[in-house]
């Protein structure tokens, strides 16, 4: 057998024993001194009765012919427990009592106390040993009074022991409280949450654990917080070289004659379009994987999804193309607002990418907070859908892209505790292709 | 227009500059905010273009200080930050649109004619006044069906009347416009473009107005 896995079985598991055996040892001590008791009581009152009788019997034994024995009369006629015999020196049984068995009474006895082996006697000699009394007391007797005594005392035991089991149980659930309670808190938070559990009062064996967690933590908020300010500042300092090598380029653009240097300069633009969304999406991907995901308060989406709709609406194969539709009320979500808009900007831009240009793109958020980007084309194969969340993974599409869009997303959902679903045909149509994302509410 | 650019990247910086004035504006380009305050001071902008991240401080604060002395200039952020949360801030600051690097300097162009049109209250491209048809975004102008080519100058000047048709433009707001063209505007020159604009879209396009400017004529 195998010790309990559970702290509080084994804690209780060892104090039930533990107790059981208090327990035995008790009742087995108690049992030894009662019965040593019980031994020194009945032998006293032999010895005081041997005294009372032996004065008695020497005067009738001296009063008559001391040839032939003599039974003492009962007085009333009953069965006795203590029986008597009186010999003479030669030994021979000179008085008895009436149920005296003189077999029972061994032919030479010291002085004091005996034990054959069915009875206690008590020898006490008088007139110079040539009188001798014997007393006899069934053993039995007294085993029976020991073990009647032992069963008064074993029914309280065998009621009180498992009470005793159930109280040291409840002790020790009690006793656990704090440390469910420390589990459950630290069950219970979001992925993303990085605030110190709630200082409350806590035994002092828990206040440690507690406080190493709240330690670890705080050093994982701050690696989080600097990973996630390198990577905003990596974007930053990324973006003004790029940015200015762009307008740089579309002013050689613009002012050069040369047809041949124009189609160079073309060239280089078209590689720092590609090259600045590359970047873009690249730290798009390692804040959604490195970030800190979760808002700490609750707030509306609808504002977020409607700002950046509009962004990208502006672009100029976007014209016309996107529809938007927001519940009436707000629809409260706890993902961050930043990761909130690489999630749809993402989301948007796949669909205008990738979906039939004659369509338009529908953006749905419903008032649960579930998010939902659909546009029309070709269905997408089963296979193919599965693989492209994956970085880097693309459909079979002539549109030029990183291939990042739909892993960012997908990141991003994961990292905020919800999932991305990419259906194809969209619901309710027989083509097009949807992705769907609850937002975390 | 006159448009004041802030921005410290020198390459970003030059370029945006020479892209604008192409297109007509005149540009003041500085790389500190405290240049920014004195321009700001010294004349009259229709438009700023603003970088967040400067070396002598927060282009937010910037903006925020504008907003709070009841500057009403729109003002379009330049910048590297992209994230929502930046952005919100940007327009909640008192941004009237906000660019994020890298940017197409065409982009830039129509956001700035975007923004400069709904400053004026005429987010429509399009305007029209009598014969003439006027695509603001396009810069083109038909008269009577038949397109009108103008020249830059021409165009810079026709803009500011346009843009606000029936309010009288002073010859110094006039000559502001040529100033990406010209440093140093001569006495006479508004007089010899409007004439010129005259021949080209009709005598009664341009309406001057004694001793106070010019107008766009309602034929």
């Amino acid at each position: 057998m195998t010790a309990p896995r559970s702290l509080q079985a084994r804690l209780a598991a060892a104090l039930s024993i533990g107790l059981a055996l208090v327990w035995l040892a008790a009742s087995a001590a108690a049992y030894a001194v009662m019965r040593h008791e019980m031994g020194e009581v009945f032998d006293s009152a032999i010895q005081e009765t041997a005294q009372r009788i032996l004065p008695l019997a020497v005067m009738e034994i001296i009063d008559r012919e001391p040839t032939d024995l003599q039974r003492v009369a009962p007085v009333r006629p009953h069965h006795e427990l203590l029986t008597y015999v009186v010999r003479d020196e030669a030994g021979t049984i000179v008085l008895a009592s009436h149920d005296a068995d003189p077999a029972i009474f061994p032919a030479s006895v010291p002085a004091g106390f005996s034990t054959t082996a069915t009875h206690r006697i008590y020898a006490e000699a008088a007139l110079k040993g040539s009188l001798t009394i014997l007393l006899a007391e069934p053993i039995a007797v007294r085993r029976a009074a020991v073990n009647h005594a032992a069963e008064a005392l074993a029914l309280p035991i065998a009621l009180l022991v498992p009470l005793s089991f159930a109280g040291v149980w409840l002790a020790v659930r009690a006793g656990m409280r704090p440390i469910r309670r420390l589990c459950a808190a630290i069950e219970t938070r979001g992925a993303g949450d990085m605030t110190p559990l709630a200082a409350g009062p806590m035994p002092s064996e828990i206040e440690p654990i507690a406080a190493a967690v709240n330690h670890l933590l705080d050093r994982l908020r701050r690696t989080l917080e600097a990973e996630r300010s390198f990577t905003a500042n990596s974007a930053h300092e990324l973006r003004t070289p790029i940015a200015s090598a762009l307008a740089q380029t579309q002013r050689l653009l613009a002012e050069t004659r040369d047809s041949r240097t124009a189609e160079r300069a073309r060239t280089i633009e078209a590689t720092l379009k590609t090259l600045a969304r590359l970047a873009e999406k690249l730290m798009q991907l390692a804040r959604a994987e490195g970030g800190r995901l979760l808002a700490e308060a609750p707030y509306d989406a609808g504002p977020i999804v409607r700002l950046v709709c509009a962004d990208v609406a502006r672009a100029p194969d976007a014209a016309g193309r996107l529809a938007l539709a927001l519940p009436d009320g707000a629809v409260s979500t706890r993902m961050d607002p930043d990761a909130l808009s690489i999630l749809v900007r993402n989301l948007v831009e796949n669909a205008l990418k990738h979906g039939d240009a004659r369509e338009t793109v529908s953006v749905r958020l419903d008032p649960d907070g579930r998010l939902a980007v659909v546009n029309g084309g070709a269905v997408v194969p089963a296979d193919v859908l599965a693989r492209l969340s994956r970085p880097f993974e693309r459909g079979a599409t002539g549109a030029d892209g990183t291939g990042l869009g739909l892993a960012i997303v997908d990141a991003v959902a994961r990292g905020a505790g919800t999932t991305l679903a990419l259906r194809s045909p969209a619901p309710g149509r027989p083509d097009g292709f949807a992705a769907e994302v609850k937002l975390p509410a | 227009m006159r448009v004041l650019l802030i921005e410290d990247d020198r390459g970003l910086g030059s370029a945006v500059r020479d892209q604008i004035a192409d297109d007509g504006h005149s540009v003041d380009w500085v790389t500190r905010l405290a240049d920014a305050r004195d321009h700001m001071a010294a004349a009259p902008y229709e438009l700023v273009l603003l970088d967040l991240m400067l070396p002598d401080g927060r282009g937010l604060d910037f903006l925020k200080a504008l907003r709070a002395a009841g500057d009403v200039t729109p003002v379009i952020v330049l910048t590297a930050m992209d994230q929502i949360s930046d952005r919100i801030a940007g327009l909640n600051a008192g941004a009237d649109d906000y660019l994020v690097k890298p940017f197409d300097l065409h982009e830039l162009g129509a956001r700035l004619s975007a923004v400069s049109r709904r400053y004026h209250g005429n987010p429509n491209p399009l305007v029209s006044v009598g014969d003439l048809q006027v695509d603001l975004a396009a810069k083109a102008v038909r008269r009577a069906g038949r397109p009108v080519a103008l020249t830059a100058r021409e165009w810079a000047l026709f803009e500011g009347l346009v843009q606000r048709p029936g309010t009288i433009l002073s010859k110094g707001q006039l000559e502001e416009r040529l100033y990406a063209f010209d440093r140093e505007v001569d006495s006479n020159t508004i007089e010899v473009h409007v004439s010129r604009l005259r021949k080209k879209l009709g005598p009664t396009a341009i309406e001057t107005v004694r001793g106070l400017g010019y107008r766009l004529g309602v034929p």
